[in-house]
């Protein structure tokens, strides 16, 4: 299947990648198969499909958190450790992995500590209050609510300005009011700094709403079923999702994402 | 009164309720010698103990056991947690250490007393047992320790490229310290033991040495108040121990 570019070239590419696990009793289960897929730079794609498909085992291997069994993938054109180790990698997962003994402003500017750079205090406090975190600071993470602990954590993933982001079920475990809130925040955030973006997620709202390209992945094995090109202009306010063209997409993909026969 | 107010005065009330019945059950038991003559009642032991004619036999018995305990303490402490980072740190070495340290644990310390005796010296013994026990529970706790930290933050220091002296110093080590406050709570009557049981291998003074001497001689009272005394100590490091770690837990746990 030809995989478009985005409009300034490629920044991620995968070409046929497939990935194996062995579980403990030395079976063989393939995770992914024939995965191709490219991500231009500046573009947000958002990869949906069933639970258990591997769509979240995609941003491992784009973030270098495992190494494909079959196939390439590259980064800049490089290694995808090589990104990380660069430090112009930022990620944001379900958990929002805030260390506790830190303070909010603390956990933002770890990537400084981390990249052994000064932190940039100036930036902290901007990315704050670019995620409506201000005033809280000097709270700690466990003094926060869920909402705003990803919040953080974004902010976290924003530090260093990276190349790239990736963004798992960032929103997963919130209640629906909240993650509709945090989805139009993410939509202003991402539309001030278009960094190239891979949000992985399993609501297909979410996935419309904010990306440019909607790819959606089939169950285990997990292949790549259909891309979608969201027809929306950007920038978009929250109206998008009450027009009968948001709706109609939604249940297009709401569709393909049902198990065969249940409907 | 609050409810919270209420339910801290009820838990207070209830530990001085039992800790009144525990010594009323005591100075009871040895008024009417219940379990014979070798169990004095409390007070006896307390005039005994505080009484000023032998305020400097238990001082100077209380130093040596104290700070004989107390060297073992840091040792231990200092060998066990080297010993578990080293393991953690460098993987190969893991395996052999973990038996290494399993076997020593698992040799009696006082089978292990006349091998000090005859590599160090009769009064530095205890120290070195004390170490021992300290050591164990140190190195248990570092090696647990520094597995604490979740996959999720793992995954996010990797992403974040830091490298593996980073993710030690800000991620493994702060979500290892309330194991390790644990271990140290854990180690202090390990410690008190250990520089006691050494002493009764032939040193020349310490509150072990008291209890083996009176045991001989059947000088009841002295052997209950250098139980006491002992007793006495390690249940308040302990107590001051369990508060430190349950600040530092507050702080270090998710």
């Amino acid at each position: 299947m030809p995989t478009p570019a985005g409009p300034a070239g490629d920044a991620i590419r995968l070409d046929r990648v497939g990935k194996a696990f062995t579980l403990d009793d030395g079976a063989r289960v393939d995770a992914l198969v024939d995965i191709s897929l490219s991500i231009g730079q500046g573009e947000f794609v958002a990869l949906i499909g069933p639970s258990g498909c591997g769509k979240s085992t995609v941003l491992r291997l784009i973030a270098a958190l495992e190494a494909p069994s079959e196939g390439r993938v590259s980064v800049e054109g490089r290694a995808p450790d090589e990104l990380s180790r660069a430090h112009r990698l930022g990620v944001a997962f379900q958990d929002h992995a805030l260390l506790p003994w830190l303070t909010v402003s603390g956990n933002v500017g770890l990537p400084f500590r981390l990249a052994g750079r000064p932190v940039d205090r100036a930036r902290v406090a901007s990315l704050l209050g670019l995620v409506g975190l201000a005033g809280f600071e000097q709270a700690r993470p466990k003094q926060l609510s869920g909402g705003m602990r990803q919040r953080a954590s974004i902010a976290r993933a924003l530090a260093l300005s990276p190349d790239v982001l990736l963004l798992d079920e960032p929103f997963g475990a919130l209640d629906a009011v909240t993650r509709r809130r945090l989805n139009i925040e993410l939509q202003r955030i991402w539309s001030e700094q278009r960094i190239t973006t891979l949000l992985v997620t399993h609501a297909v709202d979410e996935a419309i709403f904010l990306a440019d390209r909607v790819v959606v992945m089939s169950g285990r094995p997990g292949r790549i079923l259909r891309t979608l090109e969201v027809p929306f202009a950007r920038p978009r306010g929250p109206e998008v999702m009450r027009t009968p063209e948001f709706h109609r997409l939604v249940d297009e993909l709401t569709l393909l994402l049902e198990p065969e026969g249940a409907a | 009164m609050s409810p919270l107010l209420r339910a801290k005065l009820r838990a207070v009330l209830f530990g001085a309720l039992g800790i009144g019945l525990f010594l009323g059950a005591w100075e009871a038991v040895g008024v009417y010698r219940l379990v014979g003559s070798s169990w004095p009642p409390l007070s006896t032991t307390l005039a005994f103990a505080f009484d000023p004619d032998r305020a400097t036999l238990f001082r100077r018995a209380m130093a040596t056991t104290f700070s004989m305990a107390a060297g073992g303490y840091v040792i231990g402490a200092a060998a066990g947690i080297a010993a578990g980072a080293l393991g953690v740190l460098v993987r190969a070495l893991r395996p052999g250490l973990d038996r290494l340290v399993t076997t020593i644990h698992a040799i009696p310390s006082v089978a292990l007393a006349p091998v000090f005796i005859v590599l160090l010296d009769r009064d530095s013994t205890g120290m070195a047992i004390a170490a021992m026990i300290v050591g164990y529970a140190m190195y248990v706790a570092t090696t647990s320790g520094l597995a604490v930290a979740s996959a999720a933050h793992r995954d996010v220091f990797a992403a974040f490229g830091a490298s593996p002296l980073a993710r030690l110093w800000r991620l493994e080590l702060p979500a290892a310290l309330p194991a390790l406050a644990g271990g140290l709570r854990l180690a202090i009557p390990g410690a008190l033991i250990g520089a006691i049981i050494g002493e009764w291998f032939g040193a020349s003074r310490g509150l072990g040495l008291l209890m083996v001497s009176a045991m001989h001689n059947f000088q009841i009272p002295l052997l209950w108040s250098a139980v006491l005394i002992t007793s006495a100590a390690s249940l308040v490091l302990f107590g001051v121990a369990s508060l430190i770690e349950r600040r530092i837990a507050e702080r270090f746990r998710a």
